[in-house]
């Protein structure tokens, strides 16, 4: 049986099958007596497990030091008293503070350690936070907007508004909403340290002093309930292993009647002429390797379904298709290069495919930059786009 | 150490956002430590390179400062708090007022907190005591924020801690 206490703004919830104990919110009481439920939560479970409590303060967003002071007490002893019994505490890499004042129990205590969650705990991280993937990500940033900047009002961008672009990268989209449409405020919160030093840098350069860059984990956010008109979150469901988490946070931060806005893409329809067949091939396989990843690049066409699971209304969707006809062909040609130099130099790589694989593999990129090239050829990349609103 | 000797070099940090309050007022509602420490950090924090995180971090500093001064201070007079910057320096001036004879309290744990055995006078705290009293939140400051804790002694009845957090180096 799982245990729960909610005491606005925070709450602490007992998880017996995966033996977790975590705390959330800001917990900042003037005694103990005010949090002696959620001790007395922490005391059950301790009763409860056998080998590991783990002890979850990713979501703590405020712990004063009785608070702290109670929890910690309430561990250290129980060291004292049994032998058998073990902790793990996680902390975030975003609440920095969780992890200094945590780690001291452990100087205590040595069977009191802290982990540290950040980027390693996602399957595809280390892929997507890539820095060599930069200068590619501007590219497919400049061919998407071309067909964002119109499809955005549709969705709730407006002037004035106030928003968040989630997973937001190296931040070339929240700058580019910045100069279209003169949002009052834009938070952008990516969990790649580099992307974000590297949208500091170019916001800096384009001397636009005023969009947030914060680091954070997307399904473990900082920033506090309601607080957005329009949320916005591109190509990044789709490369999360648990897209309702992150789709559950987005809903999370906006406020009612405020709208959120997502892209994603189904990459078994890039298509290509000539050479179809070996284009469809390949593409087909990019699909079933992000599986094998966690990670579900065909999410596009279920983002209407997400939505409406996640709680939303009023759901908008459509599509479009980015070609080498949009701008400059060469653009499109070098993001399938960098595609192939990730997908089949890395990802493939990773999963241990054997040579001929790779050969037909790689084939499908170069047809598809030989048709996105050719003077009569036709290269698409199809993309989803999907908003709902936050019941007001 | 004698904490009044040490004069903080007042002109090279610039203010930012200050808040005045009558005790009694503030005394009224424990809720006004985290509203203020919300709103100011958030304030504040704006321009720095990760104003969420900065404001979180900032948040939970000048909240443990407020709680000290809500437990420790009385009805009279007023609460003031001040916010400097100075480059990756934030500083916190907190005046308010105190029963008399608080002050060699509040000097011996300031000067705690400079001392060698700090950390381990806080690891002691943590792991024996129920509660926290005043000399370990100023020992969690300054051994968990970096902070340089300091007191100005203007009256007789009242306290002014000068807190220095170089936060902006810690988070980023």
């Amino acid at each position: 049986m799982n245990t729960t206490v909610f005491s606005s703004p925070f709450n602490a919830e007992f998880d017996v099958n995966s033996q977790e104990f975590s705390l959330a919110g800001v917990i900042r009481p003037r005694s103990v007596d005010e949090i002696a439920a959620s001790i007395s939560v922490l005391k059950e479970a301790i009763d409860d497990v056998r080998g590991v409590l783990y002890i979850n303060v990713k979501r703590l967003v405020q712990m004063n030091n009785t608070a702290f002071q109670a929890f910690a007490r309430v561990v250290l002893d129980a060291c004292r008293s049994r032998s058998d019994l073990s902790f793990v505490v996680v902390t975030s890499s975003v609440v920095g503070w969780t992890e200094r004042m945590f780690r001291h129990l452990n100087r205590i205590e040595p069977r009191v350690t802290v982990e540290v969650y950040d980027s390693k705990f996602y399957p595809g991280q280390a892929f997507v936070e890539d820095t060599s993937f930069i200068p590619i990500l501007r590219t497919q940033t400049k061919m998407t907007w071309r067909h964002e900047r119109t499809i955005l009002p549709r969705h709730g961008m407006r002037p004035g508004v106030v928003m968040a672009d989630i997973c937001c990268g190296i931040g070339d989209f929240a700058m580019l909403v910045k100069k279209e449409f003169q949002p009052t405020r834009i938070v952008a919160l990516d969990h790649s340290k580099a992307s974000l030093a590297y949208a500091r840098d170019m916001a800096a350069s384009f001397g636009i002093a005023d969009i947030e860059y914060t680091y954070g984990d997307a399904s473990e956010m900082l920033l506090e309930d309601n607080q957005f008109d329009l949320v916005t979150c591109r190509h990044s469901l789709q490369i999360f292993n648990r897209p309702t988490v992150l789709l559950k946070e987005l809903y999370r931060i906006c406020k009612p009647g405020g709208r959120v806005y997502i892209t994603n893409e189904k990459n078994s329809h890039c298509l290509g002429e000539p050479r179809s067949k070996s284009i469809q091939w390949t593409y087909n396989e990019v699909a079933k390797l992000f599986s094998h990843f966690d990670m579900d690049v065909e999410l596009g066409p279920k983002s209407r379904r997400y939505l409406v699971d996640a709680g939303f209304d009023d759901i908008l969707m459509e599509s479009f298709m980015v070609t080498n006809l949009d701008g400059d062909p060469q653009d499109f040609a070098d993001v399938i290069a960098a595609w192939e130099n990730v997908y089949a130099g890395e990802m493939a790589m990773k999963r241990g495919d054997p040579p001929e694989f790779m050969e037909r593999f790689r084939q499908g990129f170069s047809d598809h930059i030989f048709a996105a090239l050719h003077p009569k050829g036709y290269a698409g990349w199809p993309i989803w786009a999907a908003s709902g609103r936050k019941p007001p | 150490m004698c904490a009044a000797s040490k004069k903080p070099a007042e002109a090279a940090f610039a203010p930012l956002l200050q808040f005045e309050m009558d005790m009694g007022t503030f005394l009224s509602d424990w809720q006004h430590c985290d509203q203020l420490s919300t709103f100011m950090a958030r304030m504040i924090s704006h321009n720095r390179t990760d104003p969420i995180r900065h404001s979180n971090f900032f948040s939970f500093a000048l909240n443990e400062l407020l709680e000290i001064s809500f437990r420790g201070g009385s009805p009279e007079g007023r609460i003031d708090c001040i916010v400097y910057r100075r480059d990756l320096m934030e500083r916190v001036k907190l005046s308010f007022t105190c029963p008399s004879g608080q002050q060699e309290f509040y000097r011996e744990a300031v000067s705690r907190t400079h001392q060698e055995d700090a950390f381990s006078r806080y690891l002691g705290a943590i792991s024996t005591d129920q509660t926290p009293n005043r000399e370990v939140i100023l020992l969690d400051l300054a051994i968990n924020f970096d902070a340089d804790v300091r007191l100005e002694e203007r009256a007789p009845a009242s306290i002014t801690f000068v807190v220095d957090l170089p936060l902006e180096r810690a988070i980023n």
